[in-house]
């Protein structure tokens, strides 16, 4: 019962001040004469009207798509590259000041590179993201693999684990932590470039819709697709939290024990 | 391996093996042509830049954005996180307002900031602003909150005042997350900087790039990219640097 009361009480308290911004937009907006500030009541009558679901198939699932599609691969890439660097003290030392100086360009900065190569179609965006997604999953990874605790390699090769198997039975597990930091840094990249690889080229996305409407003054329309994108933003990482919580239980786990 | 090779710095030899495999990718392999560039073309296009009053105009207007967004949200943030986090009840009212804005990137609202401020300086300012200053602020209130309570109890039995609670405990303990989130924050400027540049036509670094790619030329872009990644490096590993100097008790 105490514990219902208190996360009745959290809630309450987290939730009064967005309570109160969101209601002093709606009321400071509503007689709104500014044309890019229009009554919040209106944007929220078009963001229904647009996103459940006109415009849903069009502009929201091919940008999910590329975004899924491009993090995937730089899942697998990151992961796969990172797993053969990290497992080589010597490897390491010559590959990552290269992943370092990729690492150091902006995600959004590679798309114009992309679009010389491959113009303005999916293959340019999904090849953005999944590049730009891989370099922090990348380095996590290598991190995550080279810093296994040293106990844990002595034990295997006293037991003489095949080296697969300390692979997927000691090293993998012991660099979940680290690999989950670099996936949530990719996703937020993936993200960020998805939408970038959008606004640069012309066409359908999400990000495409936003700033089309921008150009063409539809200022109700832009201001959708920005609370949407924001949202979809917010989801994203909430999800990754829940994912990362589930699949990282055993560590938790032992970090409470310690 | 040959001996001589354990003399020469790793980073130096793995630049060379990667300049010398962009050069022959670029000049022979399946992308060669006026879409790609190879090291040398950008090396040359770099240096001819180098030469150009504009290329440095771009350099200085991508830096002010960057310093000025970035020192506006330190100044409104770190103030507002000590305030934010010497309150339990601010604290847990503001967290998860602050954490929702937290992770909306900034380059959702560059439509609408085109619209309302127009492509510019100030855009691009703006822009830098929103993307630190909710995370700073969690990240101070908490440094702020995390202080040591057997200090604080200490200093409350002593009937040391709220003022010295704040300079001798809440403080130092605050200014280690502080210095951390002032790194990633001095970072992520200089990032949105060329961001709001090349999206949204503050100017800059990031503007050039949108101007050279739309010309479709490859040395230059590739130019630019290769400098970016220099910037990057550089800039990261200064505020490492100045970290560990300014917090030399975190051991960090």
């Amino acid at each position: 019962m105490r514990r219902v009361w208190n996360w009745i009480l959290a809630v309450l308290i987290g939730a009064w001040l967005p309570i109160l911004l969101i209601t002093w937009w709606w009321n400071a907006s509503a007689t709104s004469e500014n044309p890019y500030f229009p009554p919040l009541e209106q944007i929220w009558e078009q963001f229904k009207l647009n996103w459940f679901w006109q415009y849903f198939p069009i502009h929201v699932v091919p940008s999910l798509q590329n975004l899924f599609t491009g993090f995937a691969i730089a899942i697998v890439a990151g992961i796969g590259l990172g797993v053969l660097v990290g497992s080589s003290p010597v490897a390491t030392t010559y590959v990552e000041p290269i992943v370092d100086f990729f690492r150091a360009i902006p995600g959004v900065a590679l798309v114009p590179m992309f679009i010389l190569i491959f113009g303005l179609d999916s293959a340019m965006r999904i090849a953005s993201i999944a590049f730009a997604a891989t370099m922090p999953i990348l380095i996590a990874t290598i991190e995550g693999v080279r810093a296994t605790n040293s106990v844990l390699l002595d034990t295997a090769a006293v037991f003489q684990l095949p080296r697969r198997r300390t692979l997927w039975r000691v090293r993998l597990p012991n660099a979940m932590p680290i690999i989950f930091a670099g996936l949530q840094v990719g996703l937020q990249i993936a993200f960020i470039v998805t939408i970038a690889s959008e606004y640069l080229g012309s066409g359908f996305g999400l990000g495409a819709f936003t700033l089309i409407s921008t150009d063409s003054f539809l200022i109700v329309d832009a201001w959708t697709g920005v609370l949407l994108l924001g949202l979809l933003g917010y989801a994203l990482s909430l999800v990754f939290d829940i994912v990362e919580r589930l699949s990282l239980r055993w560590y938790y786990g032992q970090k409470k024990l310690a | 391996m040959p001996a001589v090779l354990h003399r020469v710095p790793p980073g130096v030899v793995s630049t060379l093996v990667a300049l010398i495999v962009w050069q022959v990718v670029g000049s022979f392999g399946p992308l060669a042509g006026d879409s790609f560039a190879t090291a040398t073309e950008a090396i040359s296009a770099l240096i001819e830049f180098l030469g150009q009053p504009m290329f440095w105009t771009a350099i200085w207007e991508t830096i002010q954005m960057a310093v000025i967004g970035f020192a506006i949200s330190v100044a409104i943030a770190v103030p507002l996180g000590i305030l934010i986090g010497l309150s339990r009840f601010a604290y847990r009212s503001t967290k998860f307002t602050f954490d929702f804005l937290k992770v909306i990137p900034p380059i959702v609202l560059i439509p609408i900031a085109i619209l309302v401020i127009g492509p510019s300086l100030t855009m691009g300012v703006v822009l830098i602003i929103f993307a630190n200053v909710f995370s700073v602020a969690i990240q101070t209130a908490y440094g702020v909150r995390d202080a040591d309570p057997v200090l604080l109890d200490t200093m409350r039995s002593y009937r040391m005042g709220v003022t010295k609670q704040i300079r001798y405990a809440r403080l130092p303990s605050a200014a280690v997350q502080i210095s951390i989130a002032l790194r990633l924050a001095a970072s992520a400027s200089l990032v949105v900087a060329i961001v709001a540049g090349l999206l949204g036509g503050a100017g800059g670094l990031g503007s050039l790039l949108s101007l050279t790619q739309s010309s479709g030329n490859a040395d230059q872009t590739y130019a630019i990219i290769l400098l970016l990644g220099i910037l990057g490096i550089f800039v990261s590993r200064v505020l490492v640097r100045a970290q560990r100097r300014i917090v030399f008790w975190s051991g960090k």
